[in-house]
C-alpha cells in the first residue's frame, strides 16, 4: 500500500513518514500543497494523509482540485477542530478526520479502515480458502497455524487479498508497494510470489503470464 | 417596591415639594387677603369711634341729636355704645347685639383696643374719665368673602399641584428614558451578546455622555473577551502541532524491538507528558470555546436520568477496582440540552467522585425532577473538602490539595469545566462539604 503523507512541519512529516512505513507503508512525502497536488494527481495512492494549515495551497484547495479527478481515500489531519472545519472537511470530500495531536495506533487504526473500505472490504479479518489474514494484526494464518511474511510479502498478499479477482500487474505492484525513494526495477515482485507460494499453497496467487498475478474471488 | 423606582422617589419628592409651595403661597395670600379686610374694617371703626368721642357729652349721648354728618356714617351696620364709668349705658345706636359687655381695663387709663367676638369686629376707647366708646360692625360678609377666597385659593393650588404632578411625571419619564435604554442594553451585554451599544442619538446631555463612556466600556470589554479566546484557541492550536510531533515520534520509537529498559522509560514519560499535554490544550480550548459562546450547543430534549446511568456504566469498572460501591436513584427526569456536553460534566463528577473516596466508600447518584428544574447530585465519602477550599473549587487550576498535582491524572480544569458546561446551559452546580463527611455535587438544569 502506498500513501501519500501532506504536512509542512518538517518533524512531524518525518515521524509520520517513518511511523506508516514501520507499518508496511511505502510512503511518499510532500511538505507543501502544490507539491502535494501534484503527487496526488500524478499517482494512485491507497490513501492520502493531508494536513489542512500548508503553505502554498491550504488543504482545503488541494482536495477539492483533486477530487475533481481522484477518488483517492484522503485523511485529514489538523489542529483545528471546530465542528465547522471538520464538516467542511467531509463535505469537501474528505473520507476521515483527525484532530492533532493523535496516537500513531490510531491514525493507522484509521487508515486501514480507510484503505478496507475504499476497496470494497469491510471485514478486518479476511478468509480465503483454508488462508486467514488478519488486516489489523498483519497475521496470517494457514489451517490455524501462524504464517512468518516478511513486511513486503505481507504487502503483497493484502494487495492481492483486497482487490482479488483483480489482475495485478507488475507495474502496479511497483506503484503501490515501493515509495519514491527506492528504485527497484528488479524481478524482486516475481521473488515476493514465489516465496508466498511456499508458505500459502501454490495454486493461491495465480499467474497470468506476461500479465501479471491474481488470487480468484 | 414603588419605591425602589427612581421615578416614583422623584415624582414622591416632587409632589411633596410642590405641595409645600403651593400651600404656603395659599395659607400666605388668605392670612395677607384677611389682614387687609381687617385694616380697612380697623380704620373705618376708629373714624367713627373719633367722630364719637369729639362730640360733646351730651350730644354723644343721645343717638337722635347726633349731627347728621355723624349719624350717616353709622348707618344699618355700624352700632356703637358709649358707657358710663360706672357701667350703665350712656348711649347707644339703635342695633346693639345683646351679649355686648363692657371691655376689660385698668381705670384712670386712657387706652383702645380692637376685639373680634363671634363674627363681629369692635373698637373700644377708654376716655381719662372712664368713659367707653365702643363701635362695631358684623363681619360675616367679609369672613364669608375669605372662605370663598380659601376654597378658592384650595381649588387653584390643587390645579396646581396636579398639572405640576403630572409635567413632572413626564418629565421624568423623559429624563429616565435613557437609562431604561442603558439599562436594557446592559441586561444585553451581560446576557452575552457582547456586540450590543446602547444608542448615542440624540442631545449631548449628561446621559448620554454616560452612554458613550460605557458604550466604550462595553468596546473595551468585548475587545478584551474576543481577544482572550482567541489567544487561547490560538495558543492551543500551535502547541497541538508540537504535541502531535512529540507523541508521533515518541511512540514510533517505542514501538521499536531494540530498546534499552532506560531508554523505553524515557520515552514512556515523554509520551505521559505529552498526553497530558493534550489533554490539557484540549480542555483550555474548550474553556475557550465556552468563554466566547462559539462552543457549538445542541438543544435536544433527553433523559437526564438516563444519560446518568450511561455515565455511571462506564466509570462502573473505575469504582470496581477500588471497591467503591455506586448506588443510583434514577426516576425519569426529562431535560433539554447538548447530552454530549452534559454527559462530560455528569463523568466528570463521577470519576471525581471515586478518586476522592477512601477504598471501598460508596457514591450516591440520584436525578429527579424538582418543580421546573431537573437536579442530579453525586454525594462520595471521601474526605470532603475544607471550608476555605469550597469558594475556589470551581476555578481553573485550583488544586484543593497541592500534594495530589504530580500522582493525579487530572488537568485541573475538570470542574471549571463542568461549571462552564452548565453554565451555558442556563443552569448551577453547587458543592456541600463537611470535612471528613464527603461532598456533594448538585447540578440544577431548567427543564
Amino acid at each position: 500500500m502506498r500513501l501519500l503523507v501532506v504536512e509542512d512541519e518538517p518533524d512531524l512529516l518525518a515521524g509520520l513518514a517513518r511511523a506508516l512505513r514501520r507499518a508496511g507503508y511505502a510512503v511518499d512525502t510532500a511538505a507543501d500543497g502544490e507539491d502535494g497536488l501534484y503527487k496526488a494527481q500524478a499517482m494512485d495512492y491507497d490513501a492520502i494523509v493531508l494536513d489542512i494549515m500548508l503553505p502554498r495551497l491550504d488543504g482545503w484547495q488541494l482536495l477539492a482540485t483533486l477530487r475533481q479527478t481522484k477518488h483517492t481515500p484522503v485523511l485529514m489531519l489538523t489542529a483545528r477542530d471546530a465542528m465547522t472545519d471538520r464538516v467542511r472537511g467531509f463535505d469537501t470530500g474528505a473520507d476521515d478526520y483527525l484532530v492533532k495531536p493523535f496516537d500513531v495506533a490510531e491514525l493507522l487504526a484509521r487508515l486501514r479502515a480507510l484503505i478496507r473500505r475504499s476497496a470494497g472490504e469491510s471485514r478486518v479479518r479476511i478468509e480465503i480458502g483454508n488462508v486467514r489474514i488478519d488486516t489489523a494484526a498483519r497475521t496470517v494464518t494457514r489451517d490455524g497455524q501462524p504464517l512468518t511474511l516478511t513486511a513486503r510479502e505481507y504487502a503483497v498478499l493484502e494487495y492481492l487479498t483486497l482487490h482479488r479477482g483483480e489482475l495485478v500487474t507488475r507495474s502496479v505492484f511497483y506503484e503501490h508497494l515501493f515509495d519514491e525513494r527506492e528504485d527497484t526495477l528488479s524481478n524482486l515482485i516475481d521473488v515476493h510470489i514465489s516465496n508466498l507460494r511456499r508458505k500459502l499453497g501454490r495454486d493461491f496467487i495465480v499467474t497470468r503470464r506476461g500479465h501479471g498475478y491474481m488470487i480468484p474471488a | 417596591m414603588m419605591f425602589h423606582s427612581i421615578r416614583w422617589r422623584l415624582q414622591a419628592w416632587h409632589g411633596v415639594l410642590l405641595t409645600a409651595v403651593v400651600a404656603g403661597f395659599g395659607f400666605t395670600a388668605h392670612r395677607l387677603a384677611r389682614a387687609e379686610r381687617l385694616r380697612i374694617i380697623d380704620e373705618e371703626l376708629q373714624t367713627r369711634a373719633a367722630q364719637l368721642s369729639i362730640l360733646p357729652p351730651s350730644i354723644a349721648g343721645n343717638e337722635s341729636r347726633l349731627p347728621a354728618s355723624v349719624a350717616s356714617l353709622f348707618g344699618d351696620t355700624f352700632y356703637f355704645v358709649v358707657w358710663k364709668p360706672d357701667g350703665a349705658v350712656q348711649a347707644s345706636s339703635g342695633f346693639v347685639p345683646a351679649d355686648l359687655t363692657v371691655p376689660p381695663h385698668t381705670p384712670g387709663q386712657q387706652t383702645h383696643g380692637l376685639r373680634t367676638r363671634g363674627t363681629r369686629r369692635e373698637f373700644y376707647r377708654f376716655t381719662q374719665s372712664n368713659r367707653c366708646f365702643l363701635v362695631g360692625r358684623p363681619i360675616d360678609a367679609e369672613l364669608a368673602a375669605l372662605r370663598r377666597l380659601a376654597w378658592y385659593l384650595t381649588g387653584v393650588g390643587a390645579a396646581v399641584l396636579a398639572f405640576g404632578l403630572l409635567v413632572g411625571w413626564w418629565l421624568a419619564t423623559r429624563a429616565l428614558k435613557p437609562i431604561a435604554a442603558i439599562s436594557a442594553a446592559a441586561e444585553t451585554i451581560a446576557a452575552g451578546n457582547l456586540a450590543q451599544r446602547i444608542s448615542t442619538a440624540g442631545s449631548d446631555d449628561e446621559l448620554n455622555r454616560l452612554a458613550r463612556v460605557l458604550n466604550s466600556t462595553f468596546a473595551r470589554l468585548e475587545t478584551a473577551f474576543a481577544q482572550q479566546a482567541r489567544f487561547t484557541a490560538d495558543a492551543a492550536h500551535e502547541l497541538r502541532t508540537p504535541v502531535a510531533v512529540i507523541l508521533t515520534h515518541v511512540q514510533n520509537a517505542l514501538a521499536s524491538d531494540n530498546l534499552t529498559d532506560e531508554h523505553r522509560e524515557a520515552f514512556q514519560a515523554c509520551q505521559r507528558a505529552a498526553q497530558r499535554m493534550r489533554r490539557l490544550i484540549e480542555s483550555l480550548l474548550k474553556l475557550a470555546r465556552l468563554d466566547a459562546g462559539q462552543e457549538p450547543m445542541k438543544r435536544e430534549s433527553f433523559d437526564l436520568s438516563q444519560l446518568t446511568h450511561d455515565c455511571v456504566e462506564l466509570v462502573r469498572p473505575l469504582a470496581n477496582a477500588r471497591g467503591i460501591a455506586l448506588h443510583c436513584d434514577l426516576p425519569t427526569a426529562p431535560c433539554t440540552g447538548d447530552a454530549d456536553l452534559l454527559a462530560e460534566v455528569i463523568t466528570n463528577l463521577l470519576t471525581n467522585a471515586i478518586e476522592y473516596n477512601r477504598d471501598h466508600g460508596e457514591v450516591r447518584i440520584t436525578a429527579r425532577r424538582a418543580n421546573a428544574n431537573v437536579l442530579l447530585s453525586v454525594t462520595d465519602t471521601g474526605p470532603g473538602i475544607s471550608a476555605e477550599d469550597i469558594p475556589h473549587i470551581f476555578e481553573r487550576f485550583y488544586r484543593a490539595d497541592p500534594s495530589r498535582t504530580q500522582t493525579r491524572d487530572h488537568t485541573g480544569l475538570g470542574l471549571a469545566i463542568s461549571k462552564a458546561i452548565v453554565e451555558a446551559h442556563g443552569g448551577t452546580i453547587e458543592v456541600a462539604s463537611q470535612p471528613g463527611a464527603g461532598a456533594t455535587f448538585t447540578v440544577r438544569l431548567i427543564t
